[in-house]
């Protein structure tokens, strides 16, 4: 195909019509909701999650309403509780952090001038389970059941089913599944960002949005499971009494607070650094002119990234710790500023350097600036740990919290919102509206909040259902009510204005003469996502690029056709972005709904205690998950490789360290690797707050020496036949990969029992005590992982023998590999820990 | 042979894994700060003042993060055109590493310090 | 705005929070003039005309109002604070006292002679000598907060942490619980009077002393038969039990269900017969069965246990 052959208009219409043929979504009541188009997908995500928002917000104005004046009874204790851990829980569970990958799974593909994300199935799943999730979570309000215990959940209280009913599972299940598929997206978006991007478009040409990205999920990953590892032994006390967080049998309240924290202050920056990554977008455009200080702003994400792992004891500065551990942790929150500070002022820099248009968009950037300021600077005072002594857990800390918040996530996705509207639906929102709303949210969040400064000082602290009215604090609180409700006025306009959409007419292509790749978007969409991928030589290709939007509407840059039939995208290299591969796309099916369906099942029933039900729900997740790994991926194409124009030829199969699939694999596993972690943390955790751990006396006794070793062996074993299974089989040994990984599958298995057998031959009792528990916890998370080897290792075998794994072809034996790189981790550190560290200590 | 030196600095290969080298010895550096204050107060109920691994560690995480700095300085001026280094080439794909790493390796620096600074000043596990 | 201020930052008498105070008065300016230079730079850079700034001055604005003035502003900060974190020193002359948060109220106990004073739901400091809290946890999490003393310090079942203060002015003043710890969470306040070290004394010695014999013979015989005594302990009769408040002059006290309600024979009489309509998901349970008579009996014998 050479250049000129696009000069012909029949060719080309010939190619669109393959195109839209290939992406044309499915269609009838059901099976248009089996969808993995990123922009479908992708507008189903913001819509949920914005729905959440508005349901989370009702919440926070019945709460304002009880708080209007002192002694107040329009809602009693039970009710408040619930209101304010639900609406914490909400906002942050299922609004900001989904709410930014949804945002992302619409605008990166755009963004990167690919097709679609790697993983559309993925995407799917995500969403499905975030969906099913959610609505377990937030209906629990209509029947009196919701979680009462705050959005932090602190244990005892939440832990002692003689407190906390019910709704303490549901926090803990419903969210779980939600954020397992936080971290599918993350991996999804990840492995989008270092693979998917245009050829040309090198790691210094890359649009911010995406440097924010790329760093926002790679702190989910290391953000979300150390939670998902507390959530693990919080339910492991509730259902089955194993006492992690009780004092009286060894366990500590404390740790909880750890692993929640190791959470929890991450996912302040998680939900903050992508509305930035709007900023960033928006201000080059409204300035019409590049950033200034590219590199800077890069500095500052991966900074902020990085110290935002250092904080999260500053939620901890009262309970008691020495204080010089708190002093470190003090010292990196006021660090954490200075990255903070970088990127406030690259914007300002940018608008200095600039020919500002003014806009409705940038009114809500600028705006939210101011506000955030505000909330950074009392968010300094607090990182002080003798001011914060006074102020944590006061209104203080709430009116700090909602400034950062509304200032860093809400007003930013609204002005995103006014900002890619066009992008999304061909139509630009009302500025008089917008304008209108913006200053309603601004005077409502500043009367809502600022007020909230003194009332905490004043002496009310946090999550009171009532207070007296001789703190006097009433007016304050009143004014707070009717802040908040001129607020929620503000959040209508917007509705109102998204409401009257449908009814306006299309604008202009690129209505804000903006630079970057994402405004190539048509105001009459197709679904194909991009005409041609494009080559990248700028980062505002557009503004910079001779020609650009033409060339790549008539299909001259590559791939501009699917003569196969088959949904693709170009994969490139991490740094410099050179094509290695054409992807083949999952198309729309029903498995990823209906695996969400099933695990979302497992979590459901194991609230209520259905623990058969729950099995078989476990079961038909293994086998959705099979069938669905079996039947879409790693499938060998009808041919080697395909043109994509140019002259260049790429490979249709790619396996190893440049595939996609093994990216994903690679990530996931370090996500299960930093939860593994927050387990071991527990273990060394408590031998440093008990004098005697491991305990002695009768039924303490450890698991011994010997089996743990037998485990380990067996797992290294296994390890070591994948390995080898691998090696033999790229050289065409075929035959003794498949005895090889048959041998991988007996040492996994044979490795279950052993592993169990040290802690259950020592009659280790987990309800006794907390050492019991957590030797326990660590053979079955291991344990687990060796079932999990021996199910993959079968895999890869069955697909051998199948035929759909040749030593050309061999995706699945590297895939499985780089998990079993990780199992043999897992079992080194577990094993050696419960086998070898109680005789050393 | 300075100008040797400079240019086999430069030759080194750039990538992600590099530029986030500073950080990590900085988040190094923390916890090992936490954790050796925390397994101290809790086991012995004090720490020494000074104890060789902690200013060991300390001047160690500072060497290696400026170290890595130095590095990048010189990769990032690496001869080509001026600033903004946002064209397509080899060249200002590199510049444009160094220069973040650069960045980072200052951040963290001064990060070490800040982290540091708390040992000076407090000095029992009260 | 009003109010006593009797638990408010602002209204300080203790050593901790007078500084706590100044620090935040300076720490307000320093942000308010911080805030509002960004938000000129910002408007400015926005609508001003003239020729746009150059890339060099842009990365130069970033520079050193980005990256240098913060670094050295926030250094500083985290020098001249770091030092305040030093908790005052409790030398051994210093007044122990215990506080166990308890769902939904206080346990005191002064340490002393004879194993000490064990009282309720109010904190008597005397002025100008250092107080050594000790903090427990009897069942959930909660938090000792007196914003007029300190900052607060949280109460963790299986941990003690300390808290060290010092009362620089008498006074009745008011704390109250700031880590959720349940229903009546709100509900969970305390009385702290500063007082004389005289004055203290001779209440200390009051204090200690048995309960004063029942002014209301019928309250007390009613008190014995509802079996309040399995929880409640009035030192110098068999109640002895340690699972509620100890009653033993329960009458002297300022307040009535920690820091709720004045301390009057109806407020008494009502709480006897109906705790949870007062405090919700407290582990007093109501008395339906109690006649109203016998509440108010039992109210005039516990007020007059003074």
């Amino acid at each position: 195909m050479s250049l000129h052959a696009q000069d012909d208009p029949a060719l080309r219409e010939a190619q669109e019509d393959r195109l839209r043929a290939v992406w044309k979504p499915p269609e009838g009541l059901f099976l248009r909701w089996t969808d993995t188009n990123n922009n479908r997908v992708g507008v189903w995500y913001v819509l949920t999650a914005f729905g959440f928002m508005l349901f989370a917000g009702v919440l926070a104005l019945i709460m304002r309403a009880q708080l209007a004046a002192p002694g107040n009874d329009l809602v009693n204790a039970s009710t408040f509780n619930q209101l304010f851990t639900l609406h914490g829980s909400m906002m942050m569970f299922l609004f900001a952090v989904p709410m930014f990958e949804a945002v992302s799974i619409i605008l990166l593909p755009q963004l990167l001038g690919a097709r679609d994300l790697p993983f559309p199935r993925l995407s799917a799943f995500g969403y499905w389970s975030f969906l099913i999730g959610g609505v377990f979570v937030a209906g629990s309000i209509f029947f009196d059941a919701a979680p009462d215990g705050g959005w932090f959940m602190y244990p005892p209280f939440t832990t002692r089913t003689d407190l906390s009913g019910l709704g303490a599972d549901i926090w803990m299940l419903g969210l779980s599944f939600i954020e397992v598929s936080s971290v599918a997206a993350a991996v999804e978006l990840i492995v989008g960002v270092l693979k998917c991007r245009p050829p040309g478009m090198r790691l210094n040409l890359m649009p911010l949005y995406a440097w924010y990205i790329l760093v926002v999920a790679v702190m989910i990953l290391f953000a979300f499971p150390p939670l998902i590892a507390g959530d693990l032994l919080f339910e492991m006390e509730r259902l089955l009494g194993w006492p992690f967080f009780d004092a009286a049998k060894g366990g500590d309240p404390i740790l909880w607070q750890h692993l929640f924290w190791i959470f929890g202050h991450p996912e302040v920056y998680i939900v903050f650094l992508p509305s930035i990554a709007l900023f960033a977008m928006l201000i080059p455009t409204f300035a019409q002119r590049p950033l200034v200080g590219y590199p800077w702003i890069v500095l500052a994400a991966v900074g902020t990234a990085f110290l935002s792992f250092g904080l999260w004891v500053h939620h901890m500065f009262a309970t008691g710790l020495p204080k010089i551990s708190l002093a470190f942790f003090s010292a990196a929150s006021e660090a954490v500023a200075i990255p903070t500070a970088v990127q406030i002022f690259a914007f300002i820099a940018t608008l200095w350097a600039g020919r500002v248009v003014w806009s409705t968009p940038l009114l809500y950037a600028v705006g939210s600036v101011a506000i955030f300021v505000i909330g950074g600077l009392t968010g300094v005072m607090v990182a002080i740990a003798p001011f914060d002594w006074q102020a944590h857990d006061t209104y203080f800390i709430v009116a700090h919290l909602h400034y950062v918040l509304i200032g860093g996530t809400l007003l930013p996705l609204f002005g995103g919102l006014y900002y890619y509207w066009p992008l999304i639906t061909g139509k630009k929102l009302s500025d008089r509206i917008g304008r209108t709303a913006f200053w309603v949210l601004f005077a409502g969040a500043n009367l809502t909040f600022f007020p909230m400064h003194l009332s905490g000082l004043m002496g009310m602290p946090r999550r009171v259902f009532t207070y007296p009215a001789e703190l006097g604090i009433g007016n304050l609180n009143l004014a707070s009510t009717v802040g908040s409700y001129l607020f929620a006025f503000g959040v209508l306009l917007v509705c109102v204005d998204l409401a009257l959409s449908p009814r306006r007419a299309k604008s202009p292509r690129n209505p804000w003469n903006a630079g970057t790749l994402e405004w190539l978007a048509h105001p009459d969409d197709e679904d194909w996502g991009i005409r041609s991928v494009p080559l990248i030589e700028s980062r505002y290709p557009i503004w910079e690029q001779k020609d650009f939007v033409q060339k790549v509407d008539e299909g001259r840059f590559f791939l501009p056709d699917a003569e196969e039939g088959r949904r693709e995208t170009i994969v490139t290299s991490v740094i410099d972005a050179r094509p290695v591969q054409v992807l083949r796309l999952g198309a729309p099916s029903a498995v990823p709904m209906m695996t969400a369906i099933a695990l979302g099942s497992v979590f459901i029933l194991t609230t209520y205690h259905l623990y058969t039900l729950a099995l078989v729900g476990a079961a038909a997740t293994l086998a959705l998950v099979l069938y669905w790994l079996w039947t879409g991926t790693a499938e060998i194409p009808e041919k080697e490789e395909k043109p994509i124009g140019h002259g260049m030829v790429m490979p249709l199969y790619i396996s190893g360290g440049s595939a996609t699939g093994w990216w994903a694999m690679f990530i996931t596993m370090l996500a299960d690797a930093t939860a593994f972690s927050g387990l071991v943390f527990g273990y060394y955790f408590f031998w440093t707050v008990r004098p005697e751990f491991p305990p002695t006396g009768p039924g303490f006794d450890g698991p011994g020496v010997l089996w743990p070793m037998v485990a380990l062996a067996l797992t290294a074993a296994s390890w070591g036949a994948t390995v080898a299974a691998r090696e033999t089989h790229a050289r065409g040994g075929v035959g003794t990969a498949r005895i090889l990984l048959a041998f991988g599958v007996v040492a996994s298995l044979a490795a279950i029992p052993a592993g169990l057998a040290g802690p259950w031959l020592s009659g280790m009792a987990p309800k006794l005590h907390v050492y019991p528990a957590i030797v326990w916890t660590l053979a079955i998370w291991t344990v687990a992982h060796s079932g999990v080897g021996a199910i993959a290792q079968g895999y890869a075998l069955a697909r051998s023998i199948a035929g759909r794994m040749t030593p050309r072809y061999d995706a699945d034996v590297r895939n499985v590999t780089v998990f079993m790189h990780f199992m043999l981790f897992t079992a080194v550190v577990t094993y050696l820990t419960i086998g070898l560290f109680p005789e050393a200590s | 042979m300075k100008r040797g030196l400079g240019h086999r600095v430069r030759e080194l290969r750039v990538t992600l894994w590099t530029l986030i080298v500073p950080p990590s010895v900085w988040a190094a550096h923390f916890l090992f700060c936490y954790l050796w204050v925390a397994v101290s107060c809790a086991k012995t109920g004090g720490f020494e003042r000074f104890p060789i691994a902690f200013v060991i560690g300390t001047l160690g995480a500072l060497a290696i993060i400026a170290a890595s700095g130095a590095i990048a300085w010189a990769q990032a001026k690496t001869p080509g055109d001026p600033p903004p280094h946002d064209e397509g080439t080899d060249i200002d794909r590199t510049r444009f590493l160094a220069k973040s790493t650069l960045l980072l390796a200052a951040l963290s620096f001064v990060g070490v310090l800040f982290t540091a600074a708390p040992a000076l000043m407090l000095t029992d596990c009260r | 705005m009003g109010g006593s201020g009797r638990q408010s930052l602002f209204a300080p008498f203790g050593v901790e929070a007078r500084y706590q105070l100044s620090l935040t008065g300076w720490l307000v300016l320093a942000a308010a003039i911080i805030l509002v230079g960004v938000l000129a730079l910002s408007i400015t850079g926005i609508r001003r005309k003239g020729k746009p700034i150059g890339h060099q001055s842009g990365i130069r604005m970033i520079w050193w109002l980005g990256a240098v003035f913060p670094t050295v502003t926030l250094f500083a900060l985290l020098v001249v604070t770091l030092p305040a974190m030093r908790p005052i020193v409790a030398g051994v002359d210093a007044l122990k006292i215990a506080v166990t948060g308890e769902q939904f109220w206080w346990r005191v106990g002064y340490a002393g002679p004879q194993g000490g004073v064990v009282t309720a739901n109010e904190l008597r400091v005397p002025v100008g000598r250092t107080v050594d809290l000790r903090l427990e946890a009897g069942d959930v999490l909660h938090s000792f907060w007196v914003p007029g003393l300190a900052g607060k310090m949280d109460m963790i079942p299986g941990r003690t942490n300390r808290l060290v203060v010092r009362a620089t002015k008498a006074g009745v003043y008011r704390g109250q619980c700031a880590e959720f710890c349940g229903l009546s969470h709100a509900l969970m306040a305390f009385d702290v009077v500063a007082m004389e070290p005289a004055a203290f004394d001779a209440w200390l010695a009051r204090e200690a002393a048995g309960a004063a014999a029942p002014v209301d013979a019928a309250g007390a015989a009613a008190f014995a038969r509802h079996g309040c005594g399995g929880c409640h302990a009035v030192r110098g009769t068999d109640a002895a039990g340690m699972i509620g408040p100890d009653l033993t002059h329960i009458g002297a006290r300022r307040s009535l269900g920690a820091g709720m309600q004045p301390m009057t024979i109806p407020n008494l009489a009502r709480f006897v017969r109906d705790a949870p309509s007062v405090k919700p998901g407290a582990r007093m349970p109501a008395y339906p069965q109690m006649t109203p008579e016998e509440a108010q009996a039992i109210a005039r014998y516990l007020k007059g246990l003074a």
